[in-house]
C-alpha cells in the first residue's frame, strides 16, 4: 500500500488506530497529513517515544506524568491529565480564536482610519504631506490613545462561557470555519475605515470651508474624533465588560483629552491654546458630535442587521446564556461551591 | 514539585492528588487570572436599536433647526475685488510696480440690518498656508524669547540678511503678511474699524514677546507682503499675529478688523481698498467680507442641513427597523435557531 493510498483511506475515516508504531512513524502519519491538506495538526502524548510526533505536529501537547518529562520538554502546552484536552481545544482554543482574530482586524482598523484621515487632507494642501494634527498626537495615537483598549480587549474579552462551550462542542466550529477572520470581514473592516475617515475629515471640511479656522483647531478635532471613534467602535464590540474594560476605554478618552491640552499648552509649539479656543466654540462641538453618530450609524446598523436576521452559533448561544442567567437568578436556591466556574 | 508546569490548561475544577501546600502547584487564585472578574454582557435587542435610532433623531432635528435658523440671521457681504481692482492685463507687472497707484474702490449695498460688532475680514482662495515648507518656515521660540533671536534654521530662505543678521520674525509665514488696508464709509461717513483685539489673547499674552520688536524684517530684494512697524513690539503687531495663525484650508479668511456701529438695511458702503498683495503670481483670488456673528460662528447652512439630514436619517432608520422586526420576528435565544439543530 503506497503512502498516497494510506492517505486517501485515512481521510475517508472519522478515526484511524494505528498500533505497533514506532516513533519516527507516528511522527510520519501527522506530516501525512499535514503534507497532504491545509488543515491544523495536533498531536498529544505522554512519553519519549512520543516527542518527534509531537514537534511534528502545528500544536504539540505533552502529558506530564507517569512517564516522566520528555514529552513536556518537547511540547507547546503540557498538561496533567488527557482529559484536559477537551477544555484546551473547546474552551481556551475558541477564546483564542475570537480574541485575536478581533484584535488584527480591530488594528488595521484603528491604524487605518487615523491614516486615512491624513490622506484625504493631503489632497487639499497642494499635495506636500503637511498633517493638521500635531506631531505629537501622531505619535501619541498609537501609544497612549488607543493601545491599552486594545490590548485589554484582547486579553479580557470571552464571547461564551466556559460552560456553554463546553455543553456544545459544536460550536467549536465557528473556528474551523473561519468565521471570525475572513476575507470579507476584512474588507468589511476597511471599508468602514474609509468611511469613517471620510467623514472625520469632510464634514469638518464642508463646515470650516471659507472661514478663519486655523490648522491647530483643525487637528484637535480630528484628533479628538478618531479617538472617541475607534474607542466606541471598540466599545460596540466588546462582548463582556469588566470594571477594566470601562476603565481603558473611556480612560483613554479622557487621556487623549489631557493630552491635547497639555500639548497645546506649550508656547513655542505653533499650536498654541488652539483647544481652548475651539473648545469655546458651538461648532466645535456640534461638529464633533456630529462626526461620531454619523460614523457609527454604518457600523450600527449591520450589527444589528447581522444579530437579529443572520445570527451565527454564538450569537444565537450568547442569548442563550443570558436567558440562562436570567433563570439562574430568579431561582431561590443557589449553589454556594468553592471552585470556579464561569 | 515540578517547577516549569504551565498553568494554562489546568482544569480548576477537580484537584486530584495532594493538596498539601508544600506539594501542590495550582496556582494562588485571583478573579483577575482565572477571568473571572465580574461583567456585564449587553446584547442589542430590538428595543435598543429602535430606541437609539429615535434618540438620535429626536435630538439631532431641533438642533439642526437651530443651526439653521442661526445661519440664515448671519448677514454677509462678501466682495471680490482683486480682478476688478487691476484694470491692466499684466495684472502680476502691475502688483510688483512700486509706483502704480493702487487705490480702489468698492460699493456694497446692504441686504439686511446688520447689528454690531460687525467682523470685516480679509477672504483668499488659493493661497496654501497648509503647505508642508510653508507651515515649517516659522521660528516659534524667536517670537517668544529675546535670547532665542538667532534661531533661525528653520527659517530658510528668510532666516538671516545677506550679513548673516537673524531677521525677526523670520520666516515665509512673517514674510507673507497680508497688506492690503480697507477704509470703510457708511453712506459717505468714514466708519473706524477697530483692529483690537483682533488676535487670541493667548497668542498676544504668551506667545509673542513684549520685549521682542522687527528687526531686518522684508529688506531683501523679495518683497513678500508688509512691512512692520520697528517700534512695536511684537506682542501688539495683531495683524502679524492674526496672519501666523496658519490657516487650515487654501480658502480661508481672517480677522481684519470689527465695526462697532450697526448698519442699516439699504445702507451704502464704500470700501476705499489698497490693493498691495499680490495673490496675482499664484492665481489666488482676494475678497473683502462683512459679516455678523451668531452662537453657530460665520454664515454656513452646512450644519443646520447636516443635521436635519441626519436626524431624518435616522427616524427612518428606526421606522424601518420597527417595521423589519415585526415582519421577521425571532426567538431571542432559541435553542432550534442552532445550527445542528435545523
Amino acid at each position: 500500500m503506497s503512502i498516497v493510498q494510506l492517505f486517501e483511506v485515512a481521510i475517508a475515516c472519522d478515526v484511524v488506530l494505528c498500533c505497533r508504531v514506532a516513533p519516527l512513524q507516528k511522527a510520519g502519519i501527522v506530516d501525512l497529513i499535514k503534507k497532504r491538506t491545509s488543515d491544523m495538526t495536533l498531536a498529544i502524548g505522554d512519553g519519549a517515544n512520543d516527542v518527534s510526533m509531537i514537534q511534528m505536529a502545528d500544536v504539540g501537547i505533552g502529558i506530564s506524568g507517569q512517564e516522566g518529562r520528555q514529552a513536556v520538554m518537547a511540547s507547546d502546552f503540557a498538561m496533567g491529565q488527557f482529559r484536559f484536552l477537551v477544555p484546551l481545544l473547546l474552551v481556551h482554543g475558541h477564546w483564542n480564536y475570537q480574541r485575536m482574530s478581533y484584535m488584527i482586524l480591530y488594528n488595521f482598523y484603528r491604524n487605518a482610519t487615523f491614516v486615512f484621515v491624513l490622506f484625504w487632507y493631503v489632497l487639499y494642501t497642494g499635495y506636500t504631506l503637511s498633517t493638521a494634527i500635531n506631531e505629537w498626537s501622531s505619535v501619541l495615537y498609537s501609544v497612549v490613545y488607543t493601545s491599552a483598549p486594545t490590548v485589554i480587549v484582547a486579553i479580557l474579552d470571552k464571547d461564551l462561557s466556559r460552560r456553554t462551550l463546553l455543553k456544545y462542542p459544536q460550536l467549536y466550529g465557528a473556528g474551523q470555519r473561519e468565521e471570525s477572520y475572513n476575507l470579507r470581514l476584512f474588507i468589511f473592516i476597511m471599508v468602514d475605515s474609509v468611511w469613517q475617515s471620510v467623514v472625520v475629515f469632510f464634514i469638518p471640511y464642508l463646515a470650516y470651508k471659507n472661514s478663519a479656522i486655523d490648522s491647530a483647531s483643525l487637528g484637535d478635532l480630528w484628533t479628538l474624533s478618531v479617538v472617541i471613534l475607534v474607542n466606541i467602535h471598540l466599545a460596540m464590540d466588546v462582548i463582556r465588560w469588566t470594571w477594566i474594560t470601562h476603565a481603558v476605554i473611556w480612560g483613554s478618552i479622557v487621556a487623549t483629552w489631557i493630552c491635547v491640552i497639555i500639548i497645546d499648552s506649550i508656547p513655542t509649539l505653533p499650536g498654541f491654546w488652539a483647544i481652548y479656543e475651539v473648545m469655546g466654540t458651538a461648532l466645535f462641538w456640534a461638529l464633533l458630535l456630529a462626526v461620531i453618530v454619523v460614523g457609527m450609524i454604518p457600523h450600527f446598523a449591520a450589527k444589528a442587521i447581522r444579530e437579529h436576521f443572520m445570527p451565527n452559533d454564538i450569537q444565537i448561544a450568547r442569548e442563550m446564556e443570558k436567558s440562562q442567567d436570567s433563570r439562574d437568578a430568579n431561582q431561590p436556591e443557589v449553589q454556594m461551591s468553592t471552585s470556579t466556574r464561569a | 514539585g515540578d517547577p516549569g508546569l504551565p498553568s494554562s490548561a489546568m482544569y480548576p475544577l477537580e484537584m486530584e492528588g495532594n493538596s498539601n501546600p508544600k506539594t501542590t502547584n495550582k496556582p494562588k487564585y485571583s478573579k483577575f487570572t482565572q477571568q473571572e472578574l465580574p461583567a456585564c454582557k449587553p446584547l442589542l435587542t430590538p428595543e435598543i436599536v429602535i430606541a437609539a435610532f429615535a434618540l438620535i433623531g429626536a435630538l439631532f432635528v431641533p438642533i439642526g433647526l437651530a443651526s439653521l435658523h442661526a445661519s440664515r440671521q448671519v448677514v454677509e457681504l462678501v466682495h471680490r475685488y482683486d480682478a476688478s481692482c487691476v484694470p491692466v492685463d499684466d495684472k502680476v507687472g502691475f502688483i510688483q510696480n512700486s509706483r502704480t497707484d493702487k487705490t480702489c474702490t468698492v460699493t456694497m449695498t446692504v441686504p439686511k440690518y446688520m447689528k454690531s460688532p460687525i467682523h470685516v475680514y480679509y477672504l483668499i482662495d488659493g493661497f496654501y498656508q497648509n503647505h508642508r515648507r510653508y507651515v515649517r518656515s516659522r521660528s516659534d521660540k524667536q517670537l517668544r524669547y529675546k535670547s532665542a533671536a538667532h534661531l533661525t534654521s528653520d527659517c530658510v530662505p528668510e532666516g538671516d540678511t545677506a550679513d548673516h543678521a537673524p531677521i525677526v520674525p523670520c520666516g515665509l509665514v512673517a514674510w507673507s503678511l497680508f497688506n492690503d488696508t480697507y477704509t470703510v464709509r457708511v453712506n459717505g461717513v468714514v466708519t473706524q474699524v477697530n483692529k483690537k483685539d483682533i488676535a487670541w489673547k493667548s497668542d498676544k499674552n504668551n506667545k509673542f514677546g513684549k520685549n521682542i520688536y522687527p528687526s531686518n524684517f522684508q529688506k531683501g530684494r523679495l518683497i513678500g507682503g508688509a512691512t512692520l512697524n520697528e517700534s512695536i513690539p511684537l506682542s501688539e503687531q495683531e495683524d502679524l499675529i492674526v496672519w501666523m495663525r496658519t490657516a487650515a484650508l487654501p480658502t480661508f479668511r481672517k480677522l481684519y478688523g470689527r465695526i462697532e456701529k450697526d448698519i442699516n438695511a439699504n445702507d451704502n458702503v464704500t470700501v476705499v481698498i489698497q490693493n498691495n498683495y499680490n495673490t496675482y503670481s499664484f492665481g489666488g483670488s482676494k475678497a473683502l467680507v462683512l459679516s455678523t456673528a451668531s452662537w453657530i460662528g460665520g454664515k454656513n447652512n452646512f450644519i443646520g442641513i447636516a443635521y436635519l439630514t441626519i436626524g431624518g436619517l435616522c427616524l427612518s432608520l428606526a421606522m424601518g427597523f420597527l417595521v423589519l422586526y415585526m415582519v421577521k420576528r425571532r426567538n431571542f435565544g432559541d435553542p432550534s435557531n442552532l445550527s445542528w439543530n435545523r
